[in-house]
């Protein structure tokens, strides 16, 4: 608990509100090169969360299909399409078993990859195989005797490929991982830098304020009461920044999703699936409320006492 | 070394003893000042420029410390307070410094209420009690006034008024009449009066012979930092009164 002295009036936070918003009125040019640092810092940790946030939800739709893919060889007879019709029917692990020709391949690659779909119809033939997909239950794709049927599948002629859902759901969560610790990397310096921005927007500020300062500490005013105001400026800073950084991100969000990406586009469909939850919103909040609290208190810690 | 409380007299409210301040080897502004001010005594302080009544003012109000010796102001040995305390024992000193300190930026209203801010008054007593203490220094027509707006009497007038808002233990006043007509600075004595009549102490730092004179105060004198006269009070010192803004002290 703090001295006697050093304890705050009851109205000296809404005094705190009022001074900080005032003097960040005054300093509109410095205040705003700090609100822009905050806002571009967590725009870019926004930017990575918001990528990592819809690859993550394409691997959470994934992993509730636990999909078995088998592909056939590009020229696999109908005899041979039957054979592995055949063995799929008479092992129940292999449920939902579904028929893709390779016209239905066609049709999907160009719907998927609409950009690409040109090049696709430019082609002689049709280069896409035939496949079967099968829903596999999750508990039962990862063990042994699993592993057995699938080494068995692969051996039967006509057989191209056996491949696992799981295998890229695997490499996606790499990939989640990777975009989350470059995200928290590039956010992290740069907020560290937009922390030093508004301690030295603060110093500015303290030095504007130094006279005023020197009087308050003569009419008795606490330490608390003359570096609340300069605390609630850096908060408020960080606050707004991190606002601003939200609102461009969602304005980023939309028209990416309005201009760039195209109808059943699956990359594109995959990155603007949806938004940030509003837990992970809240979190850039409070991390530029963090980063400006912290800038201002580098300031006014460095700031000093009288005798 | 500290004074020991025993060697202070109970009453005493401004205790020096052998105080110097030195600010380099070939600058003492004070030497070895040793003297008392009682409790609810009117003193004025007078002297040459450059005798040391400001740095004596700043030791009061522990701007700064003394090179040797003890200050003791409401029974708190300066040199031994806690920084933490510092704030809590100025806003017991109603100080008048010489270049008023207002700041500029705020109203002459909101000067004041900066200061009962400090005090944690909720905000809603604010304005009864500022233009109370302006109405006092006849300047309550003046509240939504800025600073650099007035004259430097009225400026000094808004400096005494936020010195007294509080009704405090002791009033500094350096030069408090030092920008004012004669008729002013008779007026302005007469608030520094009743404020010792409600129980302040008050210690005035001016040039005014005419002024001390009048007054029939005790007078304390330095030249070239010593203390080379100490006149006594001619008058009895009056009962005490109510609070004049109905602030308690």
């Amino acid at each position: 608990m703090p001295p006697r002295d050093e304890r705050l009036p009851s109205n000296t936070f809404s005094y705190f509100f009022r001074e900080a918003s005032r003097r960040m009125w005054v300093s509109k040019r410095t205040s705003f090169v700090a609100i822009a640092m905050i806002a571009i810092s967590l725009l870019i940790v926004g930017g990575f969360l918001l990528v990592a946030e819809n690859l993550g939800r394409a691997v959470a739709q994934a992993e509730g299909k636990s999909r078995v893919n088998i592909y056939l060889d590009i020229d696999a007879t109908p005899q041979q399409t039957a054979a592995v019709d055949a063995w799929l029917a008479s092992h129940s692990d292999f449920t939902d078993r579904r028929f893709v020709s390779k016209q239905v391949a066609l049709a999907r690659f160009k719907q998927y990859f609409a950009n690409l779909s040109n090049i696709a119809g430019q082609l002689d033939e049709n280069p896409f195989p035939a496949s079967f997909e099968c829903d596999v239950n999750p508990n039962v794709a990862q063990s042994p005797r699993f592993a057995a049927q699938a080494a068995e599948l692969r051996a039967i002629s006509g057989v191209e490929q056996v491949q696992f859902d799981w295998e890229w759901v695997e490499t996606l969560r790499k990939l989640i991982r990777l975009v989350n610790l470059a995200g928290l990397v590039a956010g992290g310096v740069l907020a560290v830098a937009a922390a030093f921005t508004i301690a030295n927007v603060i110093r500015l500020t303290m030095m504007l304020y130094r006279e005023e300062i020197a009087i308050m500490r003569l009419v008795g005013a606490t330490e608390r009461m003359i570096r609340g105001p300069f605390l609630v400026e850096g908060l408020l800073q960080g606050l707004i920044g991190a606002a601003l950084s939200i609102v461009l991100l969602l304005a980023a969000f939309l028209a990416g999703r309005h201009f760039l990406a195209p109808r059943n586009s699956l990359l594109w469909g995959f990155l603007f699936n949806g938004f940030l939850p509003w837990q992970k919103l809240l979190s850039l909040l409070a991390g530029g409320m963090l980063a400006g609290y912290l800038g201002s208190w580098i300031s006014v810690r460095e700031s000093g006492e009288e005798v | 070394m500290l004074l020991s409380p025993l060697t202070l007299k109970c009453e005493s409210v401004i205790h020096f003893y052998h105080v110097t301040k030195r600010f380099d080897q070939y600058s003492t502004a004070l030497h070895d000042i040793t003297f008392h001010i009682e409790k609810g005594e009117f003193v004025f302080l007078t002297g040459a420029s450059g005798a040391g009544k400001s740095t004596l003012l700043k030791l009061i109000l522990r701007q700064m410390q003394p090179t040797e010796g003890q200050v003791v102001v409401g029974g708190r040995n300066l040199k031994a307070m806690k920084r933490s305390h510092l704030p809590a024992f100025r806003r017991e000193i109603g100080m008048v410094f010489q270049d008023f300190k207002l700041i500029e930026r705020m109203t002459v209203f909101e000067n004041l209420s900066f200061i009962l801010t400090v005090l944690g008054l909720p905000p809603k007593e604010h304005k009864k009690r500022a233009y109370g203490a302006l109405r006092a220094v006849s300047l309550h027509h003046k509240m939504n006034s800025y600073p650099l707006q007035l004259s430097g009497g009225e400026q000094q007038r808004v400096a005494i008024a936020r010195a007294l808002i509080n009704d405090p233990l002791v009033i500094v006043a350096d030069e408090p009449t030092g920008n004012l007509d004669p008729d002013l600075t008779q007026e302005i004595i007469q608030i520094f009066n009743e404020a010792n009549l409600r129980g302040s102490t008050v210690l005035i730092a001016t040039h005014d012979r005419e002024l001390i004179e009048q007054s029939g105060r005790r007078v304390i004198t330095l030249d070239h930092g010593r203390i080379t006269d100490e006149k006594a009070p001619v008058t009895q010192r009056a009962p005490r009164v109510e609070p004049l803004f109905g602030i308690g002290g």
